[in-house]
């Protein structure tokens, strides 16, 4: 079954909302900056969104308090999102609409905060007492309250995939009449947990990063919210783009090294296209996966060839956004669901000169191009990969 | 209506090893003295070193696959936990207070909501679909329902597991959790065998139900989120067929008959 794309934003570095994405893109206007997140000296660039922790949070939701969910309120509140959101709600009803979000540490940076101050007795103290955001729903709790959807509402949390993966649950919940349209998404923020841990398995750069680059050395953490709204084809006549197809594999690896061979993105991406209908020769696009760490960039050119001619154009933007983790399935198919609408391909900012080792080339200027399919690939700690197929409609 | 087939059950808690030991208790209200976690399918080296939350979601995916003597590599894998990892959590928060550059390396790769299935996917080799999802108190419901959809819809056999660890201190006022508890379903696709435990028929429909109440021998459990299953699997230990409609949403609930199929 293929789903209407009916509304789509992604907030991140790189901008709040489509407009400022497709600027920054178009201009190849880096959102990295040297790491100036409170409480973490570590030397590295991060793709932190200006402005987060003055976001406030509607009243009657204060209990709700993190910077993922002001993260996750800035995000809903760009292209209409809202706006959109509720007029389907009207039309359909609120228990047709499921919400499906996707984070890798949901509110972690509030648990971080409530263990600075705990009281003498090692418990919370009383303005961190929060059972609804300590939790790893959190972001499913909030865009379900501040939204007043009441179809199910769950939160898929499988590291980096975890945005994309969305789209999948999304896909199946409809086909299977249990609601008619889904308002998935995916939020992560800046978190002492996500910089240190990365720090601990020596996997950030102390430079921009620099995706495919011969010299990468590392990622750069960054921050995201975005949002897709999905229905039923005959729910949305006129929408022009459509989820085609979803695949999801484990890698049967490592916990966090990818398959040497890039075994599971094969399956991955297989899938998708399988499902999708979709010949691989009709993917004018993939936004890759591409983070900029030296694993995963070689096997991804390594899984690209069994699957891609280089007809297929590809890569990264993390060099604009930072890898934004739970949040990167979501942002990067708004990305590759973009190309579709504005035959914008961003090229990979910060790749210079691709590594010699490399199996599939990797664009690296920006170019326009209508092109009428497109895919997104996530892969993620654990070895959990999705791939997700998106095309104009052609009936 | 949905029809589907339950073809494996694994459960461990603080209280029973598996789903034997499990129906005993319920029947004669003995339980064992002391409850052992040693997954046999995890290498003893790694063993030491997995946290307490990936044994436990191993060994009762284990338990499930080895009732319904079916090789892992062709099933689709959901594992749920409201909170996660909450030993780990307490760790990072509390090291992240005080020496943030001495973070452990592996226990932040272990940190991932998806450790339990990864490591799933690397002792078994297999390369199926696997998801990790929380949907706090209406976890275990949800996660079975999202189990029951993709074994429908992708026609596939798909592993259901859902547990709590036991909370740490700091987390215990707003996660009263004590003692940790674990359960796989193990759901397949309509005639996928001929000799299933139960088939399973499901719904979800619009209006609040409240949750099935506990039996109380087991009332340790109240405040685990993942046995809030417990009244489906008490009924089934019992050898009764099972009738029953959990909270999904605030105002949806999902309905599960499970017929016991006697051989």
């Amino acid at each position: 079954m293929r789903l209407s794309i009916t509304h789509y934003s992604a907030t991140s570095a790189a901008g709040a909302g489509l407009a400022a994405l497709r600027q920054s893109l178009a201009t190849r206007q880096s959102g990295l900056r040297r790491n100036d997140f409170e409480g973490c000296d570590l030397d590295t660039w991060i793709g932190r969104v200006p402005g987060v922790e003055d976001v406030e949070l509607p009243d009657e939701l204060n209990r709700l308090q993190s910077r993922n969910n002001q993260l996750a309120w800035l995000g809903l509140r760009q292209d209409g999102m809202l706006d959109a959101i509720h007029a389907l709600s009207d039309k359909i009803g609120a228990h047709r609409i499921g919400v499906v979000m996707g984070t890798s540490t949901s509110s972690i940076g509030r648990t971080e905060e409530a263990y600075r101050h705990l009281d003498e007795s090692g418990g919370m103290r009383p303005e961190f007492l929060q059972p609804e955001v300590h939790n790893l729903h959190s972001p499913g709790i909030f865009v379900s309250a501040v939204t007043g959807l009441k179809g199910p509402s769950m939160t898929i949390s499988t590291a980096c995939s975890s945005s994309a993966k969305v789209f999948a649950t999304a896909t199946r919940w409809i086909k299977h009449g249990l609601v008619d349209a889904a308002l998935v998404g995916g939020v992560d923020s800046l978190c002492l947990s996500i910089l240190y841990g990365f720090n601990s398995l020596e996997l950030v750069s102390s430079e921009q990063c620099r995706p495919f680059d011969k010299d990468r050395n590392g990622i750069n953490i960054g921050e995201a919210a975005g949002y897709a709204l999905l229905t039923r084809p005959e729910l949305a006549p006129d929408a022009e783009l459509q989820l085609a197809g979803y695949g999801e594999s484990s890698d049967a690896h490592h916990m966090s090294h990818p398959h040497p061979e890039g075994r599971g993105a094969v399956f991955s991406m297989s899938r998708a296209l399988e499902r999708a209908a979709t010949a691989s020769g009709e993917v004018a696009y993939v936004n890759l996966h591409g983070t900029a760490s030296k694993a995963n960039d070689m096997v991804e050119t390594f899984a690209l060839a069994e699957r891609f001619t280089e007809t297929t154009l590809v890569s990264s933007t993390k060099g604009w956004t930072g890898h934004t983790l739970g949040a990167a399935g979501i942002l990067e198919s708004v990305i590759a669901i973009d190309t579709l609408e504005t035959g914008l391909l961003p090229g990979t900012l910060n790749c210079v000169q691709a590594d010699p080792e490399f199996r599939f080339p990797v664009m690296k200027d920006n170019l326009e191009k209508n092109i009428s399919c497109s895919m997104s690939n996530s892969f993620g700690f654990g070895g959990n990969n999705a791939s997700l197929v998106f095309r104009k409609r052609d009936d | 209506m949905t029809e589907l087939q339950l073809i494996g059950i694994g459960t461990w808690s603080s209280k029973h090893g598996n789903w034997a030991e499990f129906c005993a208790g319920m029947q004669s209200g003995e339980w064992p003295e002391a409850v052992k976690l040693q997954p046999n399918l995890i290498p003893p080296r790694e063993r030491r070193r997995a946290p307490q939350l990936v044994k436990m979601a191993i060994e009762v995916m284990d338990q499930a696959c080895k009732m319904a003597a079916l090789e892992p590599d062709e099933i689709a894998v959901i594992f749920s936990s409201a909170m996660g990892d909450m030993q780990i959590t307490d760790y990072m928060c509390a090291a992240l207070a005080q020496t943030p550059k001495l973070i452990s390396p592996t226990k932040f790769h272990n940190s991932v909501h998806n450790a339990a299935p990864g490591y799933w996917s690397i002792t078994t080799g297999a390369f199926c679909p696997a998801s990790a999802i929380s949907a706090f108190e209406y976890t275990p419901t949800m996660a079975l329902l999202e189990a029951c959809i993709q074994a429908a819809e992708e026609q596939t056999p798909v592993l259901c597991v859902t547990q709590e660890v036991a909370a740490p201190p700091a987390l215990m006022e707003t996660c009263p959790t004590k003692f940790p508890f674990s359960v796989a379903f193990l759901l397949a696709p309509a005639d996928f065998c001929d000799s299933p435990l139960a088939t399973v028929e499901f719904d979800v429909s619009q209006g609040s139900v409240e949750w099935p109440a506990i039996d109380e021998r087991l009332s340790e459990f109240t405040s685990n989120m993942s046995a809030r299953l417990l009244p489906l699997m008490t009924a089934f230990a019992g050898k009764r067929n099972v009738d029953l409609r959990f909270p999904i949403a605030a105002e949806m609930s999902l309905g599960i008959r499970l017929d016991l199929c006697t051989t």
